[in-house]
């Protein structure tokens, strides 16, 4: 055989193994999550049916579907009310941002389930999705993927993904949004923030992330910090997409003047969920001190300020890490609903992508911690899954 | 090709268009913003949601009332209790009507004016946390200061004054209006709309 023949034999043989490598990489992303994404649903319904005498899978999404879940269930059928609110209520649905209710209606209204069935089918389809975006947000870095598909589908928090709570299309837009700012298109990721502006109001936020990146941008090709504004200004797409990236919140706040007389009706209406502006300090002093009973466990302030805590410090280990964007993002994102009390934390700071992508990539650091944490982490889902059908009060 | 990459490298009209666009962004958010901040919402939802002055939302509801007829707050039997009450309660459960807030409200419609003077009789208890051990309840109607009791202890107290026909206007509507100067917060940091001060058990008009 002639050399130059073998040579384009060994070529080829080359490329034919690259291809069968990126076939099989690209298999595995997309299986991956699939295989976590169904441990998981067998995970929460074991644990289920062990609290329950109807085994069937409709009973299943509805009794996964507990404290904001059913707000999002009667928003996504009746909409938002008028004032006064019928029934002489005076908690009105304008708390709950209407993007995640308005695309399950969408949904519901070409698919012949029940509301919660469909919210559940697109949690866990927007879960699934989370995980394919963040592939290259983690490097492509296979240990903190898996471990990322197992904390967001089979975790101890993964009942939040596969119900109807807002935090399945947060943590998949706010993928999106860092993928976009990863490669520098600014509007995809105005766009983005745009959506997650409609989707809880701390999604606006991002828009800090977006321009942060920008000053990052400007700085790489030898920009100095004082000529940043200016530079800004030159480019039309910049601006547009910073000013893009409020339009979900300011939409739904045209919304609520139109309809309700009060465009902040969605911050007014927290009166009547009892939340009082406070210091945040306090609000975490007081949640960690209160441990009324003589048990060991932590209470639910407890473990809700610890939350807070650990999620404030993943963003300061997202500072250290240059990735300041994200840290101010997610500091801010934890900061706005610590001003009034502790509710929910723990699902804030389980709702912020970039937090727990740091964390998959922190534990996959060493082989211990990692095969520890995806035995750790289904475990878990069972015993939080039993938590959150019991109404454990950290877990709201 | 990139949006963002066409401008870059773009003429001044597609550069005019990107000011333009950014232009007609930035004027929308302003207008909406000013709209939002000119909240067009009547009295009662400024005052609860809005200011924030009372913890005790208005609502359009009445209930019908024969004087000399008692009716009960309690759960099994709070029936024409219903219709009366406005805002500020909780309830009925079985030891009662809960108050709730720092003010509650009952509204009666009275099918004839009474001819000089009504006498309320109310049946209260304190709601307690010691050392917190009574509470203070001023009651007007109509916005006229009627009376105001000093309730002490758990056990139900009646509570008996004069509702002078001033206080009713000719509508027959007769708004009574219950502050508690000493409700009990949930927690230091708790919203005031949980405070809780009384348990009303009855309430009775007769014509005098």
């Amino acid at each position: 055989m002639p050399p130059a023949r073998v040579e384009a034999d060994l070529a080829l043989e080359d490329a034919a193994r690259a291809n069968s490598g990126i076939r099989l990489m690209v298999i595995a992303v997309v299986a991956v999550p699939l295989l976590f994404a169904l441990s998981g649903l067998a995970i929460r319904y074991a644990a289920f049916v062990s609290l329950s005498a109807d085994p069937s899978l409709t009973a299943y999404a509805r009794a996964l579907c507990r404290w904001d879940c059913k707000w999002y269930v009667d928003l996504s059928e009746q909409g938002y009310e008028r004032f006064p609110i019928p029934n002489h209520n005076n908690i009105g649905r304008w708390g709950f941002f209407p993007l995640y209710p308005m695309l399950v209606a969408a949904i519901r209204s070409v698919l012949p389930f029940p509301t919660i069935v469909i919210a559940t089918m697109a949690s866990v389809a927007c879960g699934y999705a989370s995980c394919l975006v963040a592939w290259p947000l983690l490097e492509k870095n296979v240990r903190a993927y898996v471990l990322y598909c197992a904390f967001l589908l089979s975790g101890p928090f993964s009942f939040y993904f596969a119900t109807f709570m807002t935090e399945p299309l947060f943590v998949l837009v706010t993928s999106c949004l860092f993928l976009a700012l990863k490669r520098s298109n600014y509007l995809a990721a105005g766009l983005s923030c745009a959506l997650l502006s409609a989707t809880r109001l701390v999604g606006v936020l991002a828009v800090f992330a977006i321009v942060i990146r920008m000053f990052e941008e400007h700085r790489q090709m030898g920009g100095s910090a004082i000529a940043f504004p200016r530079w800004l200004l030159s480019r039309p797409d910049l601006i547009i997409a910073i000013l893009i990236s409020p339009a979900g919140l300011f939409a739904y706040t045209l919304f609520l003047h139109v309809t309700v007389g009060d465009g902040f009706a969605f911050a007014h209406v927290q009166r009547a969920f009892g939340r009082v502006a406070g210091n945040p300090l306090l609000f975490v002093w007081d949640g960690l001190s209160y441990h009324p009973n003589a048990s060991w466990l932590p209470t639910a302030p407890q473990w809700s300020a610890m939350a807070a805590i650990a999620g404030l410090a993943l963003a300061g280990v997202l500072a250290v890490r240059r990735q300041y964007g994200a840290a101010l993002f997610c500091a801010l994102a934890l900061i706005l609903p610590l001003t009034t009390n502790l509710a929910s934390m723990v699902r804030y700071v389980v709702g912020l992508a970039p937090l727990t992508m740091l964390t998959a990539s922190l534990l996959s650091t060493s082989r211990l911690t990692f095969a520890a944490a995806v035995i750790a982490l289904p475990v878990a889902c069972y015993f939080m899954t039993i938590a959150w059908l019991g109404d454990y009060l950290a877990l709201v | 090709m990139l949006w963002s990459e066409a401008t870059r490298s773009a003429g001044p009209a597609v550069l005019l268009a990107g000011y333009g666009l950014a232009a007609a962004f930035a004027a929308a958010e302003l207008a909406i913003l000013a709209l939002a901040l000119n909240p067009n919402v009547n009295d009662d939802y400024r005052a609860y949601y809005i200011d924030k002055t009372t913890t005790c939302l208005n609502r359009d509801t009445v209930g019908r009332y024969t004087p000399g007829r008692t009716v009960s707050f309690r759960s099994n039997s709070a029936r024409e209790a219903i219709p009366m009450m406005v805002c500020g309660w909780d309830g009925p459960v079985a030891d009662g009507t809960h108050s709730l807030g720092e003010t509650s409200r009952l509204r009666l419609s009275l099918p004839s004016l009474p001819g000089d003077v009504l006498l309320a009789t109310l049946e209260m208890a304190a709601v307690i946390r010691p050392p917190q051990l009574s509470q203070l309840v001023v009651i007007s109607a109509n916005g006229v200061r009627l009376h105001q009791a000093m309730l002490s202890g758990p056990a139900p107290t009646t509570v008996t004054f004069a509702i002078p026909r001033a206080a009713v206007p000719d509508t027959g509507i007769l708004e009574m209006e219950f502050d508690y100067p000493d409700g009990i917060a949930q927690s230091p940091a708790a919203s005031k709309i949980y405070n809780r001060s009384i348990k009303l058990l009855s309430f009775r008009l007769d014509a005098l």
